[in-house]
């Protein structure tokens, strides 16, 4: 089995007894394709995961709360490394991937995460999700689970009602002085395109970016999604917005239009789709008309 | 001088009110000066010929220009006022060149009090946080540099700052590797790249009164600056109780930057460059350099944190980027026309 992540190849010539991931996003991937078994070691959980996982996640053992050492990896004897962001597997990270391929460890790097412009998606969209899910599927020898996973999440993307009232959004993500945002390549964009929301940022060419209080005031969303994270929580930024003297004045931070989201679930991954029912649930329930 | 000075001011204005017409939001020229005019208007008195304009700027956009940009206006030029007093007189006090407040550990120092808070997560008391960092560093810097006399060497008080503002960068990178999760450091890098974004009026008119006072005390301070430059036996033959003025005045600048960087964040370069460039201008003498440099260092910023916001607009650049960019060719020529000279 190979696999190409970034451009660098992997070949695994069974499916991986010992799986070492790093990221939430690469914890819930192995764990939603029921491989949670055969985790040896996880690292760098950016929250706890979803409650439909909890189970299997139960007797994985936490090997770091951020990178892990080269060394801490290495002492597990993993055959298969699979990181959610490519600079986990970096000098700075847990080690360079060719160190560990060197070692005979394979290594896998979400292909969303991928940074070099010749592997760095154009825009990411659920198709694309949906191949990584299927080609995870094939690197740890778990085809159906996969197959079954992307036919249930299509299922259920399919059945989302989208809204169609053409109201537009800011997808908040952190900062106070500066916000950094959802932009118009990345998941943000792609969960707020299926969930009938138009993105205030979406004509910048990235992932996220950061984007001045004028111009949120400027472009006034009709609704906010904030994301919530244990470091910088929803409630924190609904006061940041309350509080800076330009937004007070937005209708949608007046009457609360907020939708919140877990941070795990804004990067490419297992919780994109849920995450954009859960999000029309909420906007269904707003009740908003632009 | 004088007309040097109010010809300055007036480009300071302008400047600053070009700079309010400036933005994402698309709001003209003339929008923005009749709602001025009907602020000024209705806040002096309600008169009944009725030639208050009504406010042409909705609520919205009311709010873009007078708590969002108008702050950050004022904000810029205080800021930019302050941090260039700060490096003239910390250039004078140390007689470095290379002294402002970055060297004497001071932004440093800061910038530990604020990543500390920003990573608890206590965002309400960053700028204390910053405060109290500031002044700690450079006490802590001048308890170093002190001799056993209680003299207070230039170059121990050089190598102490950087000594200090070493031990405080480490524990910032400590504090982000260690601890920043998913985007966290995001916020934490554009604090210590420096931005006006936040800008609030309080933090506003904080700055501007801490650099109105400070800046009047240490301008009314210029003979004994001067006596400085010349050295502390000069100084002192010339009836400056060397140690404890140095004390007091180096004790002014931390407080003043202490302030600013709790308003602004860690921007660099302002100090050190805008007196360098107005000293080739106008000399040493500190009667004229510490005015001109306020109000150039009030330009600087404004011009910069100007351009920070609109040039890659709908994003915003961290200013402390722009003031690098710019400061550091500035700093390179300096530095070769002394070289040569």
């Amino acid at each position: 089995m190979t696999a190409t992540s970034c451009g660098v190849e992997t070949t695994l010539e069974a499916p991986p007894e010992r799986i070492v991931t790093i990221k939430s996003s690469a914890t819930e991937m192995v764990l939603a394709l029921g491989a949670g078994n055969r985790l040896v070691g996880t690292a760098f959980a950016d929250g706890p995961v979803p409650a439909d996982l909890a189970a299997a996640a139960t007797d994985v053992p936490v090997l770091a709360e951020k990178n892990p050492s080269t060394e801490a990896v290495l002492e597990l004897e993993p055959d298969l490394i699979y990181a959610g962001w490519e600079s986990n597997l970096s000098a700075d990270g847990a080690g360079e991937r060719a160190m560990f391929q060197g070692l005979g460890v394979a290594t896998y790097v979400s292909p969303s995460a991928c940074k070099g412009p010749a592997y760095r998606p154009e825009k990411l969209t659920f198709d694309l999700v949906f191949d990584e899910i299927a080609e995870a599927g094939r690197l740890l020898g778990a085809d159906e689970a996969a197959a079954d996973l992307v036919a249930e999440q299509r299922a259920e993307l399919d059945s989302v009602v989208r809204s169609d009232a053409g109201l537009t959004a800011l997808w908040y993500s952190s900062g106070e002085d500066v916000p950094y945002v959802g932009a118009g390549i990345g998941a943000p964009q792609m969960i707020m395109d299926a969930v009938g929301l138009e993105n205030v940022a979406g004509e910048v060419k990235d992932t996220w970016t950061s984007l001045g209080w004028e111009a949120v005031a400027e472009a006034n969303p009709d609704v906010i999604v904030l994301v919530d994270a244990t470091w910088n929580t929803a409630e924190h930024k609904r006061a940041t917005l309350e509080r800076n003297p330009v937004t007070a004045t937005l209708p949608a931070v007046q009457e609360e239009r907020y939708l919140v989201v877990p941070f795990p679930a804004t990067e490419a991954g297992v919780r994109n789709v849920p995450a954009v029912t859960d999000l029309a649930e909420q906007l269904a329930e707003l009740g908003v008309t632009p | 001088m004088g007309l040097a000075l109010s010809a300055l001011a007036v480009v300071l204005a302008g400047v600053a009110g070009w700079a309010l017409t400036l933005g994402q939001a698309d709001i003209s020229t003339a929008q923005v000066w009749t709602s001025a005019w009907h602020h000024l208007c209705a806040g002096v008195s309600t008169p009944a010929g009725g030639w208050c304009p009504a406010n042409p700027l909705s609520e919205i956009q009311d709010a873009i220009v007078w708590s969002g940009r108008a702050p950050r206006v004022v904000a810029a030029a205080a800021v930019g006022a302050g941090l260039a007093l700060c490096g003239g007189v910390m250039q004078a006090l140390t007689r470095n060149p290379l002294a402002d407040p970055y060297l004497l550990g001071v932004s440093s120092g800061a910038s530990v009090g604020a990543v500390l808070v920003l990573v608890l997560g206590l965002a309400a008391a960053l700028p204390v946080a910053a405060f109290v960092g500031a002044v700690a560093a450079l006490v802590l810097t001048l308890a170093l540099a002190t001799g056993r006399g209680g003299g207070l060497s230039p170059v121990r008080t050089v190598l102490a700052g950087v000594a200090v503002a070493q031990a405080g960068s480490a524990v910032v990178s400590f504090v982000i590797f260690w601890s920043s999760t998913g985007d966290s450091y995001r916020e934490i890098l554009t604090w210590l790249m420096g931005s006006l974004g936040g800008a609030t009026w309080p933090e506003a008119l904080t700055a501007l009164g801490a650099t109105a006072v400070v800046g009047t005390y240490l301008a009314g301070q210029a003979r004994t600056l001067d006596a400085f430059t010349f050295g502390d036996v000069s100084a002192a033959s010339l009836g400056v109780a060397v140690t404890r003025t140095r004390w007091v005045l180096l004790g002014a600048t931390a407080l003043l930057t202490g302030l600013l960087v709790s308003v602004a964040g860690a921007i660099g370069f302002v100090g050190l460059v805008v007196p360098h460039a107005v000293r080739l201008l106008v000399g040493e003498r500190h009667h004229r350099l510490l005015p001109v440099a306020a109000l150039a260092g009030a330009t600087f910023l404004l011009l910069t944190d100007t351009a920070s916001r609109s040039l890659f607009e709908p994003r915003e650049l961290p200013v402390g980027i722009l003031t690098a960019v710019v400061g550091a060719p500035v700093f390179a020529v300096l530095l070769r026309r002394r070289a040569a000279s």
